[in-house]
């Protein structure tokens, strides 16, 4: 039993080694900067200025660019870099399970999410004078927002590649498709039952509505649901990262 | 015998089987503990392949491996806390000082939190880094970042170092200051896999050795056993002054001379009886009015054998092994 537990403390702290190794040695790369911090500001500016748009709205929906761009950019940047400059190998080769050199990963992607999106707050706050209906909430969605997307982002970061412009670009496309179908510029409200059904299928429908709960105070699924959601998609993402690990360890990738 | 590593049937197939890439082909064989093992082959033999099976970085089409007795496809954990690997490219991260590579690494290994710092700077202080310590590693020469590389895999004090292709392109300080510290590393217990395709980096170093080629083990004992056995390829190393190239014709076809080589300034001849062979090389020498300048007869270098196994051409010197002079048994210049 003890030896487990030695195990187990042993796992969470080279997760979180992985985690803070990455953070030093990626946030200030270009390729971080441009995909993670500055695209969801891109993208919010170019919906949103000259749109009537109330000062609490827009921060919701930046709050949710933010969490969804951010949290996304590490995985694809990260792993083929690393791939490429053999430092993967290193951590590969470590005594620890791929689970916790993934969850080290994530975290890279969640913190960076959760950082931006405080700057993002802060602006709101200060700026626009915008007031939170529900704190609580707004950081469980945060948090749990910054997962779910991160270990998407991981999933593009585990195709066995050594140049991360293979994985970006398929992984900004898809970002880009569920952006327009996930009531983040249209809302869900506004939609088409049709669109409406299809915008279920995406994770950052749920974020977006759990940032109109926190924000606005109203919002159109009930917000455990939003949470359950976006907690069972940081779990679902996960798995094809594993398998694309293995697969990378059977094909010699 | 305590074998630190035990292979069967190890086996990779890149692709489909039976329209994959056959990389390994079923090797056998051991490590034994505290012995250096060279594992020797061209470029493309499979020695990363092996290597990368080994230390659990590539899944394996057949075979078992066993490391410490630990089998790696069910009992991988404890086998990777005993592994230290240093691979062909210096993976170090460059925006890291060394320092903090070595403490990212410590704690990466669950090095006990109070022997990092000192563990770093014994490391640091014998790989002649410590005045670097807070240097960036990309400001570091190649030299440099293969020392680091080392101490990073060796700074949780493994059992079994897996080097790939430690010195290529290195100059000659830093290969003779990474041989010394693999020799020491070894005297001090750790049982060293070295795989390379240097041939004097193995008979400098190992113990024994492996030639792999074409992904299976073509021969494997200790380098001067290996030797022992080729006979065939003993030779006789002959300098004349002046222009010997054009002052020496019909050399390759005195009796006895099965292969002809340039090596810098010499000539060197195979044969199968170099005793012969000498006193026909004085009679040419006299009747074509040539100096002797230096004359040795040489025994089967690692490289003749390792040429000979590989279907490498014997005689086809000097490629990238300036440092292999096979064994000399005579030296000397005479007329």
């Amino acid at each position: 039993m003890n030896q487990w537990i030695e195990r187990i403390k042993d796992e969470w702290a080279q997760a979180w080694t992985v985690a803070v190794k990455d953070v030093r040695v990626y946030y200030l790369r270009p390729g971080m900067i441009m995909f993670g911090f500055l695209m969801p500001f891109f993208m919010f500016f170019s919906f949103s200025v000259q749109r009537e748009l109330g000062a609490e709205e827009g921060v919701a929906r930046l709050l949710a660019l933010t969490v969804f761009f951010t949290a996304g950019a590490a995985g694809p940047f990260i792993i083929p870099t690393e791939r490429r400059i053999g430092t993967y190998d290193r951590l590969l080769a470590a005594p620890m399970s791929l689970i916790t050199l993934l969850l080290g990963k994530t975290a890279v992607g969640a913190f960076f999410a959760v950082s931006v999106s405080v700057i993002a707050l802060l602006a709101g706050l200060l700026i626009f004078g915008t007031t939170i209906a529900q704190p609580w909430l707004l950081a469980a969605g945060i948090l749990l927002g910054a997962l779910s997307f991160s270990t998407l982002g991981l999933a593009f970061g585990s195709i066995p590649t050594t140049n991360p412009g293979d994985v970006q670009m398929p992984s900004t496309l898809l970002r880009w498709g569920l952006l327009f179908i996930s009531g983040v510029f249209i809302p869900l409200s506004q939609m088409a039952p049709a669109a409406r059904a299809v915008a279920y299928l995406s994770p950052l429908t749920y974020a977006q509505d759990l940032m109109n709960q926190a924000v606005l105070g109203s919002g159109l699924i009930d917000p455990w649901l939003d949470l359950a959601v976006l907690s069972m998609s940081a779990v679902v993402f996960m798995w094809p990262s594993v398998w694309l690990h293995r697969r990378a360890r059977v094909l010699g990738r | 015998m305590n074998h630190v590593i035990e292979v069967e049937n190890l086996t990779k197939i890149y692709g489909r089987p039976g329209a994959g890439v056959l990389a390994v082909d079923h090797l056998n064989f051991e490590v034994r503990q505290g012995e250096i093992f060279g594992f020797l082959g061209p470029n493309g033999a499979g020695k990363t392949t092996t290597q990368r099976m080994l230390t659990t970085l590539l899944e394996p089409s057949e075979g078992r491996i066993l490391i410490h007795g630990h089998e790696l496809a069910h009992d991988a954990y404890p086998a990777k806390r005993m592994i230290g690997l240093v691979p062909e490219e210096s993976n170090v991260y460059t925006e890291l000082t060394a320092w903090d590579n070595l403490m990212f690494t410590a704690s990466l290994y669950r090095v006990p939190r109070a022997e990092r710092a000192a563990r770093a700077q014994e490391l640091l202080e014998t790989f002649g880094l410590w005045e670097k310590r807070d240097v960036k590693a990309e400001n570091f020469s190649k030299g440099m970042r293969r020392r680091l590389s080392i101490a990073m895999a060796i700074i949780h004090k493994p059992a079994l170092l897996f080097l790939d292709e430690p010195t290529p392109g290195l100059d000659a300080q830093s290969i003779r200051s990474i041989w010394e510290l693999i020799r020491r590393m070894n005297a001090e217990g750790t049982t060293i896999f070295l795989s390379t395709h240097q041939i004097e980096e193995a008979n400098q170093l190992c113990e024994r050795v492996a030639i792999i080629s074409h992904g299976k083990v073509a021969a494997i004992d200790t380098p001067e056993r290996l030797k022992a056995n080729f006979r065939r390829v003993q030779s006789v190393e002959v300098a004349f002054e002046g222009e010997m190239a054009e002052k020496s014709p019909g050399l390759e076809s005195l009796p006895g001379v099965t292969t002809q080589a340039k090596v810098g300034d010499k000539i060197r001849l195979y044969t199968e009886d170099p005793s012969a062979l000498l006193s026909r090389l004085i009679q040419y020498a006299e009747s074509h009015a040539l100096r002797v300048v230096s004359l040795n007869t040489l025994g089967p270098s690692l490289e003749d054998v390792f040429l000979e196994i590989t279907g490498g051409q014997v005689g086809a010197v000097g490629n990238g092994s300036q440092e292999d002079k096979p064994a000399k048994r005579g030296m000397g210049g005479r007329k």
